[in-house]
């Protein structure tokens, strides 16, 4: 009797431990593709306040959209991001495009890829569903430099991405990247 | 012997009809697979994949609104809709792919459930093909095989769609402009 117990617990505890490893792979899944693609191609990314200090470019992010005027497609504090400057991505193309998939197949809905193989520049924008939003993943890999964004989305522009992917995946990125020459 | 063949009859009928059903499922659905130019990657100076699934159309019409004017055009766009699928090469120089490419994507559409449109063209150079997918008496799916010297397109519908929702969706949801137009058959004394 005492066994069967304790076996429960443990059986129980189990299941506990791997809902929990399931929700934190979804809720990290941005770190894991940052961190998958410093692996992938031997990359670092930078922090924001690391350029900031540097006294180059500062990429304004949530903050900045959140004050903004103009009309913001990411719902205010809702964006991550992940900046790689100055570094070698040497393309390998296919075999990136299938272990990020392969990564990502379980919680995102791949929408739109484009690879560019004359600039060397691989886009990929992934969507997911979010409470009544969506979180919508934007992977902008070029020679030199790369950005992932991660943003939340409204029903309404989910609907702009969905007509217009291409653009609006570039909007997302160029959004999310705001440039203040200081 | 007799017996023996009376154990197995059962067994064996219900697996023929379940490899048969299997088939007829097949057979009927409209999704075309792309594996096999997938190599064209590596030599396309660029590639574009749309991959709206029915994950994706779900929740675009669980929480896309009626009451704001573009969700629902978008909404009655993709009503019914259960895919959009489109792969499409762009090359620096031609003959980049091979008539082996394009048949292991016309292969596809030679089953009896598919017909090719006679009447459709393209404004634009190059070959176009679009095929329709039937479900008894009801369009199920829709294929575009669209060639030009140095560009290679596949778009794949999934779901009741029609020429006009097809033209409605060409540089929308990532499907390319194709020039689509129906030509009309002409009278005969017309000149």
């Amino acid at each position: 009797m005492k066994t069967i117990r304790i076996n429960a617990v443990v059986l129980l505890s189990f299941a506990l431990l791997l809902h929990a490893l399931v929700v934190q792979a979804k809720g990290d899944d941005f770190k894991s593709v940052v961190k998958l693609v410093e692996n992938f191609y031997g990359v670092k990314h930078q922090g924001i306040p690391f350029l900031a200090k540097a006294g180059m470019k500062v990429a304004t992010t949530a903050a900045r959209i959140k004050g903004g005027t103009a009309k913001r497609i990411a719902e205010a504090g809702s964006v991550k991001i992940a900046i790689f400057e100055d570094q070698a991505f040497d393309g390998q193309f296919t075999r990136f495009r299938s272990t990020l998939n392969e990564a990502l197949n379980q919680t995102w809905t791949p929408l739109i890829q484009t690879l560019s193989a004359t600039d060397e520049e691989q886009t990929y924008i992934f969507v997911r569903e979010a409470g009544d939003k969506f979180n919508v993943l934007v992977i902008t890999i070029a020679q030199r430099e790369g950005t992932i964004v991660q943003v939340t989305l409204s029903p309404k522009n989910l609907a702009l991405l969905m007509k217009d992917p291409e653009g609006t995946g570039k909007s997302i990125t160029q959004e999310a990247t705001i440039v203040d020459q200081e | 012997m007799k017996l023996l063949f009376h154990k197995i009859r059962i067994p064996l009928i219900a697996g023929l009809l379940v490899v048969t059903a299997a088939f007829t499922v097949q057979a009927q659905n409209p999704r075309i697979q792309t594996i096999s130019i997938e190599h064209l990657v590596a030599k396309a100076s660029r590639t574009i994949d749309v991959n709206v699934d029915e994950r994706l159309m779900k929740m675009a019409a669980k929480l896309l609104s009626d009451k704001d004017i573009e969700e629902k055009e978008i909404k009655q766009l993709v009503a019914g809709i259960k895919g959009i699928y489109v792969k499409s090469f762009e090359f620096e120089a031609d003959g980049q792919y091979t008539t082996a490419d394009v048949e292991s994507i016309r292969s596809q559409v030679r089953g009896p459930s598919w017909s090719r449109m006679v009447n459709v063209t393209s404004k634009k150079d190059g070959g176009l093909e679009v095929y329709l997918s039937f479900q008894g008496e009801l369009v199920n799916g829709l294929a575009v095989i669209a060639t030009d010297d140095r560009e290679f397109t596949v778009v794949n519908i999934v779901g009741p769609v029609d020429l006009d929702k097809l033209a409605k969706l060409e540089g929308q949801f990532g499907v390319p402009d194709l020039g689509i137009e129906t030509t009309k058959a002409k009278p005969k004394n017309d000149k």
